[in-house]
């Protein structure tokens, strides 16, 4: 094993584990603010990647628009399913499993109207920073690359500060911890839980522009990224979107390492034990009580 | 030339050319003559299934227009299997005791072709899979015969390109599906060709990244990569880490939909593999043409595989007799058979009879497909 070989490795285990972070994040901001485990948060991703594309190519808007409209539908996405459904069903006392039910419902429907509407083929976007490269030691990073685990890990830190500094993401954590005493002060505990959505979609949709350039986004993507996601963010403590981040660069990490390390074979093997264990030690996930902080 | 004598030729060319356009439009009449057609239309198996549908249905309208089954119409009754082996059998059980059909061509996917061949097989209804043989339990039904070469000559042909350029160390990227079926011939075929293969480096099926796993291949130091696998991953994976020996690829990637997923890492890749719509062999252009005219798209081995199937089964009928089925029609299937894909003899051990010399070498050049001179003799 050469030295060029571990850096290919971790370079790999960074760029994965930052997609694995983002869409993560997405899926525990909206489990925190809502208790809904969303199995369709990589359809958010899709979505994001799917409308970039089409204002790319069919409109011919600029790059940068197309991004900002990108993420501006996943953004939307997840607010009209709050307002649509699950506000709906919240008020009729739904249980957590239903909720469940609900969102692989939204996620086949979503990855079949992409099937039906845009088609089978999967779709490029440019890569952010052009089409370099960065060659250490043999080992090759593409600019975009760098530029993904850069607003990969600015976002986690604007995540961050959101919940922290700003009255919103306050008042978001609180109708989540308790929503009967946020209610008596005055939040707004529904439109808190739309917002949730708004983020979670915003998070997912931003992952998925992130990702296309380098993978491709197809209609079959969503659900991929959903289980690496989920994953990270149970890792990482449900409740806890910075956790997700820790959780999705820890699997990235496992995952490559476990290829040079043992065998391509068994990478799989390899990086679910890891989890296992990881699980077994700490039940509440590697940050998990920070996130009864708030995270 | 006169004005009469020029108007006489003209009329003439008119009556001749009207003459020809009739005897392509021959008519048929009665009872239409039903074939069984199942393919995976939905899920996984539709990047396969639904250019199948489209070769069988322009194979239909050719058929029917030449003239049919003896005078009679032939019908293939399509059904989607939706990538799902159950739903297959149910499926064929419908077509044979339902709506009974005399013969049955497809499924798609070789654990559907398994599921179904046991149905055909014990009734006797002649079957042509759009599948490469399979397991082991295949080689008994002598009835089920297979449009799509057996893995062991995808492997054989993957070889024989890395021999034509003097490649002796080879690394290998496959998934863990159809790469690994083709694999499990190809590890002990190396060996006879003095192939050693340095790296071989698996990948799950719908995996979103393989960097790693190029990586290791590349650390191997390979004089060429074979990529064996339904997806386009592993090729942007290849050429983003800059791999820079010859890639040889497995039929499965050969699809415009892989293809274009590929983006601007689709160059330099060589591929065995049967139909080059760009540019077609002589007597594939007007199978080539007629779909292009039909569809306004380049047909590719799987739209050509379900055609040639469609055909052999009729020029079956029309040997055997319009009503027949059974052993009769069966044995009229076992002629040889010159189709667009390749030459087929059913009658050989593999059910196929597709020689290697059948296979064409094409090149993907900046996105596009272009036919290379090799070819490997028989």
């Amino acid at each position: 094993m050469t030295l060029s070989l571990i850096l290919q490795a971790l370079f790999a285990g960074v760029t994965n584990g930052i997609v694995y972070a983002l869409v993560g994040m997405g899926l525990s901001a909206i489990f925190k603010g809502s208790r809904v485990i969303n199995a369709m948060q990589g359809e958010f991703a899709v979505i994001g990647a799917m409308t970039t594309v089409l204002l790319l190519t069919r409109t011919g808007w600029p790059y940068a628009a197309a991004i900002a409209g990108g993420a501006v539908a996943g953004a939307l996405v997840g607010a009209f399913i709050e307002v649509a459904f699950v506000r709906y069903m919240a008020k009729k006392n739904a249980s957590e499993d239903s909720f469940l039910l609900l969102t692989i419902g939204l996620a086949l429907t979503l990855s079949a109207s992409v099937l039906f509407f845009i088609g089978r083929d999967g779709h490029l976007l440019p890569p952010l920073g052009g089409a370099g490269v960065l060659i250490i030691l043999d080992a090759v990073i593409q600019f975009h690359a760098l530029w993904l685990i850069a607003i990969g890990i600015g976002a986690t830190l604007a995540l961050r500060a959101f919940y922290h500094r700003t009255t919103i993401g306050l008042s978001m954590m609180a109708a989540s911890i308790d929503a009967d005493g946020a209610a008596t002060t005055g939040i707004n505990v529904s439109r808190m839980r739309t917002y949730t959505f708004v983020l979670g979609g915003l998070l997912g949709a931003l992952g998925g522009i992130l990702v296309t350039p380098l993978i491709g986004v197809d209609y079959q993507l969503g659900l991929n990224l959903t289980l690496k996601g989920f994953a990270a963010a149970v890792l990482g403590g449900l409740t806890n979107p910075l956790g997700a981040a820790v959780g999705g660069l820890t699997l990235g990490l496992v995952e490559s390492l476990a290829i040079i390390g043992i065998s391509s074979s068994y990478k799989d093997v390899v990086a679910f034990s890891v989890l296992i264990v990881i699980m077994i030690l700490m039940p509440q996930g590697i940050l998990g009580r920070a996130g009864r902080r708030g995270g | 030339m006169s004005l009469s004598s020029f108007i006489a030729r003209l009329a003439g060319a008119t009556a001749l050319v009207g003459l020809s356009a009739l005897s392509v439009q021959a008519q048929t009449s009665g009872e239409p003559v039903k074939i069984g057609a199942i393919v995976s239309a939905t899920g996984a198996g539709a990047g396969l299934g639904v250019p199948e549908r489209n070769g069988l249905l322009l194979a239909e309208k050719d058929i029917n227009a030449k003239g049919g089954i003896k005078g009679r119409p032939i019908k293939f009754i399509v059904e989607d299997d939706a990538s799902n082996p159950d739903t297959a059998l149910s499926k064929a059980n419908d077509l044979i005791f339902g709506q009974k059909v005399q013969a049955l061509l497809g499924p798609s996917l070789t654990a559907s072709t398994v599921a179904v061949g046991g149905v055909t097989h014990a009734n006797k209804i002649p079957q042509i899979a759009f599948t490469g043989i399979g397991p082991a339990v295949e080689r008994e039904r002598k009835c089920v015969a297979h449009v799509l070469p057996p893995q062991r000559l995808n492997a054989t042909a993957l070889l024989e390109y890395a021999k034509s350029i003097k490649a002796t160390k080879v690394g290998v990227l496959h998934d863990a599906g159809y790469g690994n079926v083709v694999m499990a011939e190809l590890k002990p075929l190396a060996d006879k060709y003095g192939v050693k293969l340095v790296a071989i480096e698996k990948f799950e099926i719908g995996a979103t990244d393989t960097t790693t796993q190029a990586a290791k291949v590349k650390a191997s130091q390979p004089d060429a990569v074979f990529i064996i696998a339904t997806s386009a991953t592993p090729f942007r994976n290849v050429k983003q880490i800059q791999i820079t020996q010859p890639v040889i690829a497995a039929i499965g990637s050969s699809s415009y939909e892989y293809v274009n997923a590929m983006g601007p890492a689709a160059d330099n890749i060589v591929i065995p593999e049967f139909v080059v719509g760009e540019d077609p062999l002589p007597h594939q252009k007007d199978f080539v043409e007629l779909y292009k005219k039909t569809y306004n798209s380049t047909p590719k081995n799987y739209e050509a595989a379900a055609w040639d199937a469609a055909h052999i089964i009729a020029a079956a009928l029309n040997k055997a007799g319009a009503d027949a089925t059974g052993e009769k029609l069966c044995e009229a299937m076992k002629a040889p058979y010159t189709g667009v894909l390749a030459s087929y003899n059913f009658s050989a051990d593999d059910m196929t009879g597709i020689p290697i010399s059948s296979f064409i070498f094409s090149k993907l050049v900046g996105g596009k497909y272009t036919r290379t001179p090799f070819r490997v003799a028989q």
